[in-house]
This record gives structure tokens, C-alpha cells and sequence, in this order.
């Protein structure tokens, strides 16, 4: 390895990728787009659901009901249709997520102490929306039900007394949420988001940049001087490798301060996870180079690599949901080591002790695809 | 001839599949020499020279390039010639100097002799002028001599030029061999392919290659004469170019 | 217009189709590869939820709580733990997403008639998935609290006591509440939109840089001729794509198909030409293939699959990311594919959409068409 041939490299590189302006944009501000849009629409929370109101009750036991609901920040009643059959129609038009029927004995019945029941009718075309819905429908009843059961008990001791007792038994759950106490999807969802930004940024660009000089010939040129494969390649590497890291450090700053994510870890770990992901990325960009002949190629290649690469990364559909074979395929997948690192140092400021067996994988994969790819090359055209 | 051989090359062959591009070549080129490779469109010339600079493996046969094995020692071979491909290929959003500074750093041209042999490239190629330029802006004779440029940057005995020519108006053809033949009185071994007919005749010695094959080896001058009759007292090299596929095509 | 000129594009554009394997892998494979990752493989259904138990009471009491969670299809607890370390070590590596305690006085307190708490650690880092289980567990609790109470109430002679408010659920459209019965319909828009922009902003650029686009203009082939025939080509793809997306949704992936699919599939046509249209309007205006293939991805594929409501609820998105989807044609074919798939809804609520998509079409075509004029002109 001869450095001085090395720094040649890397300096046409820079004098090639940031002559122009236009070109100096292009690595940083389509990545940057593309997080922001990700960061403001990647988002499974629930909040003020619109909620259609069927009452066909009308009395104060139906209202304070409802006053529940809106007293919840899941909900928003937004439609008071007269009949059942309006209500549907509404679930059709998707102009609702949820109703709500009230019958015309609930009133009555809660005073003189007989179940009642409601209907709820779910929107569960979409089945996550849907079951977080239902669980705060069912919170909010639970609550109003048990407040109703109380005061019940109540008056009826009231007339009766010593034969109900008030302090009944009951459990109560106490959640301890721990990383995201708030619950935010986003901060679930920007690291992973962030972690295939760079992917294909660097991907893209490495393949790019090789197949490039294969298609304009200096390639050959390049092949005829005494140059080495692994000094050619760690100087067309390198250079996206630091374009890489600036991008990754300009999306995390961004999602601390526009998405307002945590980061609980070291910089320094972050940092060490993201170098030793880009080997993987890069040498994957140079293998996809080492196969093609022409930049549509080494596009539709990157396409192909990436898209499964991404759904199989764990970034928005958990990875244990998945078939028991597809997890294993994963294990296979350097993306998911780096968002595990990633969610761990941004959110649970997890550590070495616990991260390690990611780190160790991402430079396993890191080494052997390079190496891998860097094999493929030679200086040769046959 | 006494002077040392540059080139060696011994029954070498070269299949892509079931197709042959090169059949049983053999020849040797003196140092010095200015040695042309004649024939037409996939005759085989450029498949041959990218099996001298170590590009493409033969498939049997052997060639040594400065003593060293182009199958064996394919690195040795590249520190010591200059190459320059059919294609234009240098970084054309690149600057001149730029491109000269970029090759002479891959070439591992030692840092005390850079700027020496940058500006005699520069003056070579008569770029001084314009080595802020951009080589995109270059016209096509310039491009030309600055890729030349580039591949003598490190001095090497043997370049290897693969229709360095094609595509260039004639004036800026005839001033590109002017350029050759200064390299050759510097001792410079000079392997050039080309198909144009009249640039044979600035070539010390000729190859005719067709379909893979040397079908006519010697000095411009013999191979006209082995042509010469009555009916064509003064054969061109186009005639010896026709007469010699024609018959190599009877053999067939 | 005529049509022998354009059925001469039409049978060049196929040619160029079937011989080149890159194209046709993207047409073809690329959405299989698709259907069978959302059909098969991801999902956002949350069960066996990963769960340690600290039961530190050890009575009959807590043992019939953690009974119910051992149990249930939603948890699939991973083991007992008898202290603090393991639960925290285990929710930092991600191996449990959540860790339930029963404090030590638990069964002490049901049976003398208290409210007693039980604690639930979770991972919140993947907050969908935390959110989905907190309701789950706060269900079963609530069902187990509410048969202590009931009897011990019993017990002391004061009847049965059930919670006044029963909710009854009705789950619309979807009631096994699973991912890929809305992601599967959802993801013909994404794949037609992928064969549309992509595949066919490099067609024109091509002619383009190989320069037969000038010998195509010195013919007497008009525009609208030229890009029908081409379109037509990709339009043969598209329908095998579509087709074959269908096929595998309702019998692969058993996703319900309750709507008409004649409706179905007239608004497939109408959104495939004008995601064709589009391509092709791209290609001819950068007559550049990089430039077309990376406009294509960014203005189609990426809002189509993003700004469409195809996974992300576009109620959610912040003000102008909805503004902007309103002009994404994706966003109404995946409300006419999820409301004819699973809603069985039909033109006289979906009318607007498939207007709107036609509109687009129409719009899309005759810009087309005039880009192509001006290159001749």
C-alpha cells in the first residue's frame, strides 16, 4: 500500500465530485430532503382520532360519556350523525376512524344498576390505527365504568348499609416506559430513518463513482499504471466514506433539533458504529461496481440491493414480526446491526457492554464484504 | 538487428469463448522501435495490446514487455510503459494540470522529478498555456497530446499507443507523429496500432493483423517490394494491405 | 391518428422490453419482490410480545394474574426473573420488550380487599409496538381485577357485580386487524407507480442519447402516436403486474377482495396511464436517462410511497406534507384500492378519486404529447 498513490486518488475524487457548486449540493442537500420529508410523515401515533357520536340516549349519563371521550386527547368528536346507517357511510367515506353508538336505555340502566353496553365500530382497514384505537376506547369506558360502579355502590350503601363495602379489591397497572416515555413513534422511526439515508447515499455514490470511469475508459487508463487494487479502491472509497459521515452527523443533528430525538449515548460509540457501517455500505457499492458495465446498471443494482435491504432492516416493521426464516435472512443484513446500534445510543444510551455484539458484526460484515468486493477487482479486463 | 528487445512476444493466443482474437502471434520489437499494428476493425490489434499491458490474460502463449511476463509480472510491466487507450480517457472535468498532477502521483513519479516532467509534458503537448483549463474545452489534437502526455509522465522504455490518431484532423495527425518519432530518437520503443494506410510508412517495421492473425511482417519498404510487378510498379501500402487479405482469405 | 404508425411504436417498445433483462427484472421482479416481502414478511401486527415476569409475590393470587399472561397468544413470556439485573439487562438488549412485577404484598392486599398496584416496565423505544402492548396489558389486568372484585363481593353477600359499561367492539373491514390486508391493496399503487415512472422515464431519454429519436422525428409518426405506442408497451407490463398483484393478494395472501373488480381495475388503467404519462413527460423534458430515472424516483415512487396513506395515516402528517399529498395521484388510487378491497365501496362514494385520477391522466397526457410536439416543431 503506497499512500502517496492513495491521496492521489482521493484528491481527484474531491477535485471531480466538488468542483461545481451544483455538484457539492447534490451530496448533502437531496439526503437532507429526503430525512425531513421521512422524519414528518414516518409516524404511527394516535391523536385526536376523528370520532362520530351516535346518541340515542340523551340523557346527563350519555353526555358525561362523551365528555370523556373528548376530555381524552386520543379523541375528537367530529361528526354527530343521526342514525346507524349515517354513521356507516361515514366509516366508508374514511371521514371517521371511529364511532361510538349509545343505546336509548343507557341512562336508565346505569341508574337503576343494570349492564349496559355501547357500540364501538373501528376503521380497522388500517389494523394498527385500528388496535391502538381500540385500546383507548376501551381505556376510556373502563374508566367511566368503574367511576360509575363506585358511585352506584355508593348510593346503594347509602340505602343498605354494611353490606357493600366501598374499599372492594381491585389492581391497578402501573406503567413504567422506559427510552420514550412519551411514546413518540418518531423516535422509533428517525434512526432508522437516518440509517438508510446514508446507506444509499453511499451506495449509490461508491457504485457511481467507479462505474463512471468504466464508461468514459479511464478506468483502463487507470489499470495500466502500476497503481494497486486496494490502494484504487480505499482511494475511491474514502472519499464517500467522509461525505457519508457528514451526511449521517448533519441528519442526526437535524433529528435532535427538528424531530427533538434523545441522545442518551456517546458520540464517540455513534461515531465507531458508523464507520464501521459504512464498510459494509461501501463495499457493497463496490461490488455492485464490479458487476456492472454502465450506470443504469449499477442504479437498477443499488435498487434491487437496497429495497430489501431497507423493509428487512427492522426500521418501521419489527424484525421479530417476521416469518422465523425471513429473521434469520436479517441476521445477513448489516442495516439491522446499525439501527439496533443507532436506537441504542441515541434512545436507551446503551453502551459497549451491551452493544457489543453489533459492533463485532457490523466489522465482520464490514471486513469481509470489502474484502469480498476488493477480490473482484483486478486490474484486469477479462 | 543488435539493439536489446523490447518486446517479445511468442505464439500467443487470446479466446473469448469460441471466438479467437488473437491466433499464434509471435514477433519481437527492438528497443527504439517505431512498430506498427496494421489491419481492420477487430482484427485483433487491440486485444493484443491490452494483453501487453497486462489488461487481459492470454490464453496461451507468452509475451515479455522489458524483460518482465505480461501473465506473470503484470504490475513490473505496468511501472514501465505508457499507455494511451482508443478512447479518450482522461478526467475530462478534470483540469490539465490537474490530470498530469493526478498520473504522475499514480505513477509514483518521485516528487524532485514532478515538476520536471510535468512541464515537459506541458511544453510536449504544447499546453502550457491552458493548464488551468478544463480538458472537456481541450480540441480533439490536444486532448490527444496531453493523454499522450500522461502516459510518458514517468519516462517509461515501451508505449503502447492504440489509434492514438483516430478521429483527429490530419494536420494534428501529422504533428502527433512528429511527437512519436522524438520519443523514438529518445530510445523510447513505440507500439502504435493504427488503420490508416498511410501512416504505416512512418513506422519502422510492420504487423498486418487480420482476423487474429499476422499474415505480413517486415519494414514498410520490403513489404512494398515484395509486391512490386509489372502490372504494379509502385504498390502502396494499401495494396499490400488488400493483396495480403486476399490472400489470406484464398486459404480459407 | 394512426394506427398502424402507433402499433409500430407499440411492437419496437415491447421488442426493446422483452431484450433488455435489466428492464424487464424491474418490471417484473422487483414488484414480486414486493408483494412477497408485505405479504409474507412484514407486518405491523403486534403478539408474542416478548415479556419477563417478577412474581415476587408467589400466591395463588398473583400466580392466576400471570396465568392469564402465560396464556394468552399476545405475550410469550420469556422466564421468571428474581430480581432487578436481569430485567434491566434484558430490556437494554432488546431481548424483552417488557418486564411485569407483582409486588410482594399483592395477594396480601387482594384478599383483604385493597387496591394493590402491579408494575409493568416496558421498552418504549419502538413506541408502536409498546403502545399496542401497554393496551393489551391493561386488558387483562382490568378482567382479572374485576373477578376479584366480583368475588369478593360474592363473598360477602353483596351479589354480582359487573362493570356497568360493556364495550362492544366492532372491528369494520378488517376485523382479524391484520397489516397486510390494508398494506397488500395499498402496495398496487406503489408498484404501478414504480413500473410507470421508473421504467419508462428512461425510454424516451434513451432514444435521446442514442440519437434514434431524430430519425423517429424525420418520420411521419405524430406525437400522440409516439406515446401511445410507447405507452402501450409499459401499459402490457403494468397489467401483468397488476394482475399478478391481485392474484397473489386475494389467494397468496388471502387479503378480501369485497368490492367490484371491474371498478378495481378500470381505476388501475386510469392510474397506470397517468403514472405512465408521467414517466414518459420526464423522460422527454431531461431526455437524460440518470436524470430521468432520479427525477422519476424522487416525484413518484417516493410520494407514492410515502404521501399516499399507503402505511402512514395522512391525518398524522404535519400541515404541508398533506397539502402536497393532495397532488399525489397515489393518495387517491390507494383510497379507491382499500376502499374497494376491504370496504366493498363503490363509484357512488369513490367517484371523486377515480374523477381526480382520470383528470391527472388527461392533464399528464396532453402535456406529454405538446413536449413532444415542441421537440418536432
Amino acid at each position: 500500500m503506497n499512500p502517496a498513490r492513495v491521496k492521489e486518488i482521493v484528491r481527484k475524487e474531491f477535485h471531480q465530485s466538488f468542483r461545481e457548486p451544483r455538484l457539492r449540493a447534490m451530496m448533502i442537500v437531496p439526503p437532507i430532503l429526503q430525512f425531513l420529508v421521512f422524519g414528518f410523515v414516518v409516524n404511527l401515533d394516535v391523536e385526536r382520532s376523528r370520532l362520530a357520536w351516535l346518541d340515542q340516549d340523551n340523557t346527563p349519563a350519555s353526555r358525561e360519556l362523551r365528555a370523556a371521550f373528548e376530555g381524552s386527547t386520543y379523541f375528537e368528536v367530529t361528526h354527530t350523525p343521526a342514525t346507524q346507517k349515517a354513521l356507516e357511510d361515514l366509516l366508508d367515506r374514511d371521514a371517521i376512524h371511529s364511532g361510538i353508538v349509545v343505546p336509548p336505555q343507557f341512562g336508565e340502566d346505569l341508574a337503576r344498576g343494570r349492564a349496559t353496553s355501547i357500540q364501538i365500530l373501528v376503521e380497522g382497514s388500517n389494523s394498527n390505527t385500528a388496535s391502538i384505537i381500540a385500546n383507548y376506547v376501551r381505556d376510556v369506558v373502563r374508566t367511566f365504568s368503574a367511576g360509575q360502579l363506585n358511585e352506584w355502590v355508593r348510593q346503594k350503601r347509602a340505602g343498605r348499609p354494611g353490606v357493600i363495602r366501598l374499599n372492594a379489591p381491585g389492581i391497578d397497572l402501573q406503567q413504567r416506559v422506559w427510552y420514550n416515555p412519551e411514546l413518540r413513534s418518531r423516535n422509533y422511526f428517525i434512526p432508522g430513518v437516518a440509517v438508510n439515508i446514508i446507506t444509499l447515499v453511499t451506495l449509490m455514490l461508491t457504485a457511481m463513482a467507479i462505474v463512471r470511469e468504466k464508461e468514459i475508459g479511464t478506468m483502463e487508463q487507470l489499470m495500466v499504471t502500476p497503481i494497486r487494487p486496494s490502494e484504487l479502491m480505499l482511494g475511491k472509497t474514502l472519499p464517500f466514506a467522509l461525505v457519508g459521515l457528514l451526511d449521517f452527523s448533519l441528519i442526526v443533528a437535524l433529528g435532535m433539533i427538528v424531530f427533538r430525538i434523545p441522545f442518551q449515548g456517546s458520540g464517540l460509540l455513534l461515531l465507531l458504529g458508523a464507520i464501521l457501517f459504512l464498510f459494509s455500505t461501501l463495499g457493497v457499492g463496490m461490488f455492485i461496481s464490479t458487476v456492472s458495465h454502465t450506470q443504469q446498471q449499477a442504479i437498477m443494482a443499488t435498487f434491487f440491493f437496497f429495497q430489501p435491504a431497507f423493509m428487512l432492516s427492522g426500521f418501521a416493521f419489527p424484525i421479530r414480526n417476521m416469518p422465523e426464516i425471513v429473521q434469520w435472512i436479517t441476521y445477513l443484513n448489516p442495516l439491522r446491526y446499525f439501527i439496533t446500534i443507532c436506537r441504542g445510543v441515541l434512545l436507551k444510551g446503551s453502551g459497549l457492554n451491551v452493544l457489543w455484539p453489533e459492533y463485532l458484526a457490523l466489522a465482520v460484515f464490514g471486513i469481509a464484504i470489502m474484502s469480498f468486493s476488493a477480490s473482484r477487482f483486478r486490474k484486469r479486463l477479462d | 538487428m543488435q539493439r536489446e528487445t523490447a518486446v517479445r512476444i511468442e505464439h500467443l493466443t487470446k479466446r473469448f469463448g469460441a471466438f479467437t482474437a488473437a491466433s499464434d502471434v509471435t514477433l519481437d520489437v527492438a528497443q527504439g522501435e517505431i512498430f506498427g499494428f496494421l489491419g481492420p476493425n477487430g482484427a485483433g490489434k487491440s486485444t493484443t495490446i491490452r494483453i501487453l499491458c497486462g489488461l487481459l490474460a492470454p490464453t496461451s502463449g507468452r509475451a515479455v514487455v522489458s524483460g518482465f511476463d505480461v501473465a506473470k509480472e503484470p504490475e513490473k510491466v505496468k511501472a514501465s510503459i505508457g499507455y494511451m487507450s482508443q478512447k479518450f480517457s482522461l478526467y475530462d472535468d478534470l483540469t490539465v494540470e490537474e490530470n498530469l498532477e493526478f498520473f504522475a502521483g499514480v505513477y509514483g513519479v518521485p516528487a524532485d522529478r514532478r515538476a520536471a516532467r510535468m512541464q515537459y509534458a506541458l511544453d510536449m503537448a504544447e499546453l502550457a498555456d491552458e493548464r488551468t483549463r478544463l480538458t472537456r474545452l481541450l480540441a480533439g489534437g490536444w486532448k490527444q497530446r496531453l493523454a499522450l502526455g500522461c502516459a510518458i509522465l514517468h519516462e517509461p522504455p515501451v508505449i503502447f499507443l492504440d489509434e492514438p490518431t483516430s478521429g483527429v484532423d490530419p494536420v494534428a495527425r501529422r504533428a502527433f507523429w512528429d511527437l512519436i518519432n522524438d520519443l523514438s530518437h529518445q530510445g523510447k520503443t513505440v507500439f502504435v496500432t493504427t488503420h490508416y494506410m498511410e501512416e504505416a510508412e512512418y513506422c519502422n517495421r510492420i504487423a498486418l493483423m487480420y482476423k487474429g492473425k499476422v499474415i505480413a511482417l517486415g519494414t514498410p519498404a520490403a513489404l512494398r517490394e515484395q509486391l512490386r510487378s509489372d502490372e504494379l510498379p509502385e504498390p502502396t501500402m494499401e495494396d499490400v494491405f488488400v493483396r495480403y487479405i486476399e490472400q489470406e482469405d484464398a486459404k480459407a | 391518428m394512426n394506427p398502424r404508425r402507433t402499433l409500430a411504436i407499440f411492437r419496437k417498445e415491447l421488442l426493446h422490453i422483452v431484450r433488455d433483462p435489466l428492464s424487464l427484472g424491474m418490471a417484473l421482479a422487483l414488484p414480486m419482490l414486493l408483494l412477497i416481502l408485505f405479504g409474507y414478511a412484514l407486518s405491523l401486527d403486534v403478539d408474542r410480545i416478548p415479556l419477563l415476569i417478577w412474581d415476587q409475590d408467589k400466591t395463588p393470587q398473583s400466580r392466576a394474574l400471570l396465568d392469564r399472561f402465560r396464556g394468552s397468544r399476545l405475550f410469550a413470556v420469556q422466564g421468571d426473573i428474581d430480581s432487578y439485573r436481569p430485567a434491566e439487562l434484558g430490556l437494554d438488549r432488546g431481548d424483552v420488550l417488557a418486564v411485569l412485577v407483582v409486588p410482594i404484598d399483592f395477594g396480601h392486599k387482594l384478599a383483604a380487599g385493597q387496591q394493590t398496584p402491579v408494575q409493568m416496565l416496558l421498552d418504549g423505544s419502538d413506541s408502536n409496538t409498546a403502545s399496542i402492548a401497554l393496551g393489551y396489558a391493561r386488558a387483562m389486568v382490568a378482567g382479572y381485577s374485576s373477578e376479584v372484585r366480583t368475588e369478593y363481593q360474592v363473598r360477602n353477600g353483596a351479589g354480582e357485580l359487573k362493570p356497568p359499561v360493556d364495550p362492544q367492539l366492532r372491528v369494520m373491514f378488517n376485523n382479524e386487524l391484520k397489516s397486510k390486508n390494508y398494506i397488500v391493496p395499498g402496495l398496487i399503487a406503489v408498484i404501478l407507480m414504480m413500473i410507470g415512472a421508473m421504467l419508462t422515464s428512461l425510454s424516451i431519454a434513451r432514444e435521446w442519447e442514442n440519437g434514434t429519436m431524430e430519425e423517429l422525428l424525420s418520420t411521419p409518426v405524430r406525437p400522440a402516436e409516439l406515446a401511445l405506442g410507447k405507452l402501450g408497451a409499459y401499459f402490457v407490463l403494468g397489467f401483468v403486474d397488476m394482475v399478478t398483484a391481485v392474484l397473489a393478494g386475494v389467494f397468496v395472501f388471502g387479503v378480501p377482495l369485497r368490492g367490484s373488480l371491474p371498478l378495481l381495475f378500470v381505476s388501475g388503467f386510469t392510474f397506470l396511464f397517468g403514472a405512465l404519462s408521467w414517466g414518459l413527460l420526464l423522460s422527454a423534458i431531461t431526455r437524460n436517462q440518470l436524470l430521468a430515472f432520479q427525477m422519476g424516483l424522487i416525484s413518484s415512487f417516493l410520494p407514492s410511497f410515502l404521501l399516499s396513506g399507503f402505511i402512514y395515516s395522512i391525518d398524522n402528517m404535519p400541515l404541508l406534507p398533506q397539502v402536497i399529498s393532495y397532488v399525489v395521484p397515489a393518495r387517491y388510487f390507494v383510497a379507491l384500492l382499500k376502499g374497494i378491497f376491504l370496504k366493498a365501496t363503490g363509484l357512488q362514494i369513490l367517484w371523486m378519486e377515480l374523477l381526480f385520477l382520470a383528470t391527472y391522466a388527461v392533464i399528464v397526457f396532453a402535456l406529454l404529447t405538446r413536449k413532444l410536439r415542441e421537440k418536432i416543431a
